[in-house]
């Protein structure tokens, strides 16, 4: 073999010997690179290496890192928006009202994002508005007829011709009077 | 650029930098750090707002200030007619933000009229003061102690007892 080197020849020699140590097949016998032991530098610091025995910071690493990837799952997509957002649309101007237009209730406000949601995903004011008075309407009309119920009510136990205070008794004419209609019977 | 601030009202003190007259050969170090702040600060911060507004520029969108219609007040309305006094009550919420903010413009403009004054604020600046306590003195008047449930009926009584005791000192 001339054109290997003294080592390569050592460590086919110990190949020879233990061949099914891992490291030691012909594949990479001669490829790889063989760490000469004394000549290898060493660097361990100024200090001396200490193994130091302390409690294991797995499971608060784990739990920063999985913190940090649920922060970031969305938090990231809503920082790309929100930044594309106020780069790219930009935040609105006032201006005066143009003569006989009536603007829609999104555009009063600035920002695009507060637009589009007033916009998209809540009822515009005046139909919030409408939807408040309509409900203070049903419950005005049900407090006026509980009362005039209350009234009619007392009308009719008082003079007693209303149809509420009527016990429905039999009728006069079922009645057999005919064991009464002469007095000896 | 966004709009300036109504310079009226807001005005600029007069300007009191003194006419350049160098004597020395050396270099001035305000100019110096000057020119310093303006290559490292303004400039870049100035083109990056160019570029953004020129990108801007494309998709303007404007905004309105909303104009409320005058409805019935609170004495206007026949007594049991419930959505009348809410409708009421709306318009008095909206006046007394209007009116809370009118008060902060007056104490804004008290404020930048004692900076800019200095020391001798209580002379230059006695329209500013005289207008802020008579504003002041009138909302206490009439929106003071109402708290944080102030209602437009509330208001009403105050209103009420102040009548009440304008006529009774007159008497």
């Amino acid at each position: 073999m001339v054109g290997t080197s003294v080592l390569r020849s050592v460590a086919a020699f110990a190949a020879r010997l233990s061949p099914l140590k891992s490291g030691n097949t012909a594949a990479n016998l001669l490829t790889r690179a063989i760490p000469r032991t004394d000549k290898v530098a060493v660097r361990w610091g100024h200090g001396k290496r200490l193994f130091v025995i302390k409690p294991s910071d797995y499971y608060d690493k784990r739990f920063l890192r999985l913190l940090q990837f649920y922060i970031l799952l969305t938090g990231v997509p809503v920082a790309i928006v929100v930044t594309g957002v106020n780069i790219f649309i930009g935040e609105a101007e006032l201006a005066e009202i143009p003569e006989g237009y009536e603007p829609e209730h999104w555009e009063y406000y600035k920002h695009p994002i507060t637009r589009w949601i007033t916009r998209n995903i809540y009822d515009s004011p005046v139909k919030d508005y409408e939807k408040m008075m309509a409900a203070i309407q049903i419950e005005k009309e049900k407090a006026d007829m509980r009362l005039t119920q209350l009234e009619v009510r007392r009308h009719m136990r008082q003079q007693g011709d209303g149809p509420w205070f009527q016990v429905p008794t039999l009728n006069k004419e079922l009645i057999d009077n005919s064991p009464k209609s002469l007095p000896d019977h | 650029m966004p709009a300036d601030y109504d310079k009226g009202a807001y005005p600029e003190p007069p300007r009191q930098t003194p006419a350049v007259d160098k004597q020395t050969a050396l270099p001035n170090p305000a100019l110096i750090l000057s020119k310093l702040f303006y290559y490292s600060v303004d400039l870049p911060v100035t083109t990056f707002r160019d570029a953004v507004d020129s990108i801007r520029a494309k998709n303007k969108i404007v905004y309105y200030h909303q104009k409320f219609r005058r409805v019935p007040d609170l004495t206007e309305c026949k007594e049991g007619d419930y959505p009348c006094y809410y409708e009421a009550e709306m318009q008095w919420r909206r006046d007394y933000k209007v009116d809370q903010e009118i008060v902060k413009v007056i104490q804004e403009r008290l404020r930048a009229c004692q900076q800019r004054e200095g020391h001798s604020y209580q002379q230059n600046c006695a329209k500013e003061i005289q207008q802020f306590n008579e504003v002041t003195k009138n909302f206490q008047s009439r929106y003071g102690d109402l708290g944080a449930y102030a209602s437009a009926r509330k208001c009403l009584m105050k209103q009420k007892e102040r009548m009440m005791a304008a006529q009774a000192q007159n008497v």
